[in-house]
């Protein structure tokens, strides 16, 4: 430090000549995440010709059939069509409603850890729920066919030696309650991973206040009403957007690993859509023009909750 | 300040580099793929273990395994031509897709055909064979033993003037080209099913009363594990669930021509006649019936939709299932031990079976063998292929090394050592470490874990008079036969499954059928209107196998028929149709 200063110190004045101008010297700090910005999230952009193509993988774009947007009319021409889309739809929004929902877990989650008093047992719950968040959906499912199988499996051969049912009830492959079960993995594996975020914005709450809350006789629920929760909700509410914004991308390992013919009708979310006809059905330019559709609808979901968020808090993150 | 400044200069310096450098770091491999270095133009090297040791991507659609061969045909391939097999699983959804955008097929591809093998050759992702006389000079066996089939993919891909590949089972002769087995059963628990003094069985529908009364002799596995009659899987469903459709196999028909793409119609392996799948009496409707009457009589493995291929292969081994649509499923049970214990699959066919059959084609089926365009080693990969298309080469890539599983007695006839004799009925046996060591089911498959054919294995090996299976040879037939099998061949009257039914006039064989054309081209709508379909049928069919009870199943029976015809399936019919008309259909005209 001291080093560079005297040499800094020392540094001739015609030095300055050569000094671009500030705007420029941010410019091009700035420069490679924008171009980072581009190849990643707009050059990709380029692969949405293929929805106008009969492409087939191995023959150049330039050899394919352009077949205009047949692939887009394809997804309403008729009555059926229209029911799967709509099908799919509803549950891509089912479940991501029930994500959005649940997404007050985790600020509860951290607020109870943060109230835990014993730090050893503190560290070794959030270490506990934090590890689900690092195993993959294959292994989440390879554990629930474990427990849940019929033949053999841990839950049905307990039940069955408690004496409480006669014949295995087959879990897996059950329509019930898909969307509720399906969110119920989802906050198993991300519930302690959730927390994070708010347990660091707690921890940035200063505690001053608390001080002074407990001067002015604040019991401990009081302070967390008033003190904790008004310190994390925009943090909260930054969160809220994004995941509005994310709201038709659930996602599809989750559901690509749980799904089978008794509960695809319910499973099936956009993403699983696109999968099951772009690769299974080998056909990626109806898959491209599905996926563009969403496109259209995450990006009228963000200027609308960001909208919201105007109209409700007076603040905007775009 | 000026500190300040100098620093941020710094930075953006160094960030502005980053750009740079990864921008261009992208392309360097490419310009190196494209340059092919031909190992010779040299001579015609024909020892090819001397050559230097070079590992080759071997990309196959049929195979279930990934990474490095292993066990005994590892060790003859290294033998003889100094490679190893990487080996690339490309069954695996979305792998061919990706591997094709990429425009590298590896060195060697096994078993694509249809409709990705004429992308692949329009792509140019395949090798000519005619350019720098890659087949004169190392395709000599494949000259000499499947000059039609080469012939055909000339005619069929190439134009007429380029071959891009060699199909698969090539033979010539009449009746089955199938080995000692079939393709297909049925095959039951023959100790269980004689205990119940072989109670005759018409139809299909009368296994379901023997099987529960064999279910309900043996409710458990030794083990304690529950028993069923049928426990089926669903991870091998393309546009339907595979193992209700068996039936059509039992009843002489199949999904498709084994021509054109048509996965949605059966047609009848030896008559011009087709049934839409979802026909109210098509077999495959018949086999959901099947199945849902099973799982009402409890006979059905409640896992079977959530299970994979896996799960099930164990639970044969283990003994929990009574029935077995494919003969290859047995053997896992039908080891030595059991088999010596009295215990074991045997085929119980009934009164109205007519099963498929693949008569023998000198043009050679459709999953074929071809050589990517990219290979740097191209003169290798064509010798050890033509190796495989050697009678030498289907004896070892299916027996083993000579003097390992077999041996030529005094006569000259082949006969298995006392090793074979274990090893071909029980895979877990040892392998001496001079041939590869590890266990035979290491280096066993069709040529490892390659998982193709290439000469038909029924065909007569021309070095020494028998077929190549086997399960076929004279020794191996009249050796002294276990328990099960000499129990079976007493009550049947026959010594192999083929001899069963051929004897009873009771299997329908295809004939080869050739017209110089590849076969059609799905165009995009009824593409995307089969693919939706057939998702549909998968869905509803395990729904129906599955459902509460009759009204229940005739319910989604109705709802899929109707979903199916609005997502297209009439057009799809109507197209798949027209094309085994106007191509195998042709066939019967005269």
């Amino acid at each position: 430090m001291s080093a560079s200063l005297t040499e800094a110190s020392n540094a001739p004045r015609k030095k300055e000549r050569f000094q671009i101008k500030n705007k420029y010297k941010l410019f091009l700090m700035a420069f490679p995440f924008l171009v980072l910005g581009f190849i990643f999230s707009y050059l990709p952009l380029f692969g949405w010709v293929y929805a106008f193509y009969d492409f087939r993988p191995g023959i150049p774009l330039s050899k394919s059939e352009f077949i205009g947007f047949h692939w887009f009319t394809a997804m309403f021409s008729n009555e059926v069509q229209r029911d799967e889309m709509i099908r799919v739809l509803r549950n891509t929004f089912a479940i991501s409603s029930l994500g959005i929902l649940t997404s007050v877990l985790p600020v509860i989650f951290a607020i109870l850890l943060t109230e835990v008093r014993n730090s050893k047992f503190k560290r070794m719950v959030q270490t506990l729920t934090t590890l689900p968040n690092f195993i993959s959906w294959v292994l989440v499912y390879s554990f629930a066919f474990m427990l849940f199988s019929v033949d053999n499996g841990f839950l049905n051969n307990l039940l069955m030696s408690l004496g409480l049912i006669d014949t295995p009830t087959n879990i897996l492959a059950s329509s019930n309650n898909t969307w509720l079960a399906m969110t119920l993995w989802g906050v198993w594996k991300g519930l302690g991973w959730g927390a994070i975020m708010y347990i660091a914005a707690i921890t940035g709450i200063d505690p001053e206040l608390y001080e002074a809350a407990k001067v002015d006789g604040a019991s401990r629920f009081h302070q967390i009403w008033h003190v904790t929760v008004p310190g994390i909700i925009p943090t909260f509410f930054v969160l809220l957007i994004l995941s509005i914004a994310n709201f038709i991308n659930n996602g599809m390992e989750q559901y690509f690993v749980f799904a089978n013919a008794m509960n695809m009708a319910n499973i099936e979310v956009l993403d699983l859509y696109v999968y099951n006809v772009g690769f299974t059905g080998s056909n990626f330019g109806f898959a491209t023009a599905v996926s563009i559709m969403k496109s259209i609808v995450s990006l009228f979901l963000l200027f609308l909750a960001n909208g919201l968020s105007k109209a409700v808090r007076g603040e905007t993150i775009i | 300040m000026v500190k300040q400044k100098k620093w941020s200069a710094l930075i953006a310096f160094v960030c502005l580099m980053l750009v740079f450098t990864t921008a261009c770091s992208g392309n360097k491999d490419n310009s190196d793929g494209d340059k092919q270095t031909p190992e010779s133009s040299k001579e015609v090297i024909t020892d090819w273990s001397q050559e230097e040791e070079v590992t080759l991507n071997v990309f196959s659609t049929l195979a279930n395994f990934t990474g490095e061969q292993p066990g005994w045909f590892a060790k003859v391939v290294k033998d003889k031509f100094n490679i190893k097999l990487n080996i690339i699983q490309g069954g695996l959804e979305g792998k061919l897709a990706t591997q094709m955008a990429s425009g590298d097929l590896g060195d060697l591809i096994v078993g694509m055909g249809g409709k990705d093998y004429t992308d692949a050759v329009k792509a140019g992702l395949l090798l000519d064979w005619t350019k720098n006389g890659m087949l004169d000079n190392y395709g000599k066996n494949m000259q000499k033993y499947a000059p039609d089939a080469l012939e055909a993919n000339k005619t069929q891909y190439g134009s007429g003037t380029a071959i891009y590949g060699i199909g698969h089972n090539v033979g010539t002769g009449d009746g089955p080209s199938e080995g000692a087995t079939m393709t297909f059963g049925p095959y039951l628990r023959w100790d269980l099913y004689e205990e119940l003094g072989r109670p005759e069985i018409k139809t299909m529908d009368d296994y379901l009363p023997v099987l529960k009364q064999m279910q309900e002799k043996q409710p458990t596995t030794e083990s304690g594990k529950k028993v069923y009659a049928f426990s089926l899987w669903s991870d091998w469903d393309g546009d339907f669930a595979t193992l209700p459709k068996v039936h059509a196999q039992l009843h002489g028909y199949s999904e498709g021509d084994g021509f054109n793409p048509g996965s949605l119609i059966l047609v009848k392996a030896d008559e011009p006649d087709i049934q839409p799948m979802l026909d109210d009496n098509s077999y495959y409707m018949k086999g959901l019936k099947f199945y849902f009457d099973a799982n009402q009589m409890g006979l059905l493995d409640p896992d079977s939709l959530t299970q994979t291929f896996g799960d099930v292969s164990t639970k044969f081994k283990d003994g929990q299932v009574l029935f077995a649509q494919f003969p290859w499923l047995t053997t896992t049970y039908n080891t030595p031990e059991n088999t010596a214990d009295g215990k074991g699959f045997a085929l119980v066919p009934f009164q109205e079976q007519q099963i498929y059959s693949s008569g023998f084609n000198p043009y050679g089926g459709g999953w074929i063998w071809s050589i990517g365009s990219k290979t740097k080693h191209p003169e290798r990969v064509m010798a050890f292929l033509d190796w495989m298309y050697s009678p030498e080469g289907v004896m070892e890539g299916f027996n083993g090394p000579k003097g390992l599983a077999w041996d030529l007695d005094a006569d000259g006839k082949p006969m298995l050592t006392e090793l074979g004799q274990n090893a071909m009925y029980n895979g877990d046996t040892a392998v001496p470490d001079e041939y590869g060591g590890g266990i035979w089911n290491d280096g066993a498959g069709n040529f490892g874990k390659l998982n193709n054919t290439t000469l038909s294995t029924s065909q007569i090996n021309p070095d020494n008079g028998e077929p190549y299976d086997f399960r076929s040879w004279t020794s191996e037939l009249t050796r002294d036969p276990d328990p099960v099998t000499k129990s079976w061949r007493e009550a049947m009257g026959v010594l192999t499954d083929k001899e069963w039914f051929v004897k009873n006039d009771q299997v329908a064989v295809t004939k080869a059928f050739f017209n110089g054309q590849p076969p059609a081209d799905e165009p995009s709508d009824i593409k995307l209107k089969r693919s939706q379909v057939g998702k549909t049928i998968k869905e509803y069919s395990w729904k129906m196998m599955f459902a509460k009870d009759e009204a229940e199943f005739d319910k989604l029976k109705q709802e899929l028929v109707k979903k199916a015809q609005g997502l297209g399936y009439d057009d799809v019919i109507n197209w798949q149709t027209e094309q085994t008309k106007n191509t195998v259909f042709t066939l019967y005209d005269k």
